[in-house]
């Protein structure tokens, strides 16, 4: 990959009952995600999803671009910026900064982001992963 | 289990969990966040975990083991991933305690994790970082 090169964006949508879901996957059962009548009185003013559960999908766009290298290599470093609320869509995005060699092959260091409906960044960081392919 | 992080010091191991992560768990996450990579194969004879599913299944012993106070909200999060976990791996997931501040009304606190499998090898490393109402000991 080069510089500035887009990654293919991953695009969903999120529920309240994937947000449950996912609550009763992980364990994480902090009724800011599935307590509405606690949530509506929070900060947020509703329920929220999960930051790792948003950032799922920054995971999954580095899979559909790199693989396996992903799997063992990645590194991810992530900011949980603003809420996610059920019912709204949100796209996982990123972009190229550098590329250099390394080990023999290449260390690709991408910026990356989940973006709401709404076009605010609810996750921003950066996503860095080693492939064999020369830089 | 709650803990009053109030009480608690930087370099303080938090958690030490071990688990095996089976189909059901791993494919109810996958369900939930609607992960459409395709990295797992419930066909294949020992299924690749997807590496966040590492993470939060992970995440999971600590939530349990912490009492997260309510309201709490994730701020950041490191994550590094250094081998592929397979479902029926059996896993240990330690956090240790490398930030513990309070900030006004709120207290941040920071956890650096371990994962490892069955033979002590490093699977994923991270660090977590949590936003706590009050800064005051919870139910």
């Amino acid at each position: 990959m080069k510089e500035g090169e887009a990654l293919r964006s991953v695009t969903k949508q999120i529920t309240q009952e994937a947000i449950s879901e996912y609550a009763a996957a992980s364990g994480d059962m902090n009724p800011i995600h599935v307590d509405q009548e606690f949530a509506a009185q929070s900060q947020f003013g509703g329920t929220i999803a999960h930051g790792m559960m948003v950032a799922a999908s920054v995971s999954e766009m580095m899979i559909a671009e790199f693989g396996m290298d992903w799997i063992e290599s990645g590194r991810l470093k992530l900011r949980f910026r603003a809420p996610v609320y059920p019912g709204s869509g949100i796209t996982a995005y990123g972009k190229v900064k550098r590329v250099r060699e390394a080990d023999g092959g290449s260390e690709v260091v991408c910026s990356v982001g989940v973006r709401s409906e709404s076009g605010e960044d609810a996750v921003t960081g950066e996503a860095t992963v080693k492939t064999e392919a020369p830089g | 289990m709650s803990v009053d992080f109030a009480t608690l010091e930087t370099g303080q191991e938090l958690s030490d969990k071990s688990y095996v992560l089976d189909a059901q768990t791993v494919e109810r996450y996958i369900g939930a966040v609607g992960d459409g990579s395709g990295i797992y194969q419930p066909a294949d004879d020992r299924p690749i975990v997807p590496a966040m599913a590492v993470a939060a299944l992970g995440l999971r012993g600590i939530v349990a083991d912490l009492g997260i106070p309510e309201g709490t909200v994730h701020a950041g999060q490191e994550l590094d991933f250094s081998a592929v976990v397979r479902v029926g791996d059996a896993l240990r997931c330690r956090a240790v305690l490398s930030q513990n501040t309070v900030r006004g009304e709120t207290r941040l606190v920071s956890l650096r994790l371990t994962v490892e499998d069955g033979v002590g090898r490093q699977v994923m490393t991270g660090k977590t970082t949590l936003l706590m109402p009050g800064g005051v000991a919870h139910a």
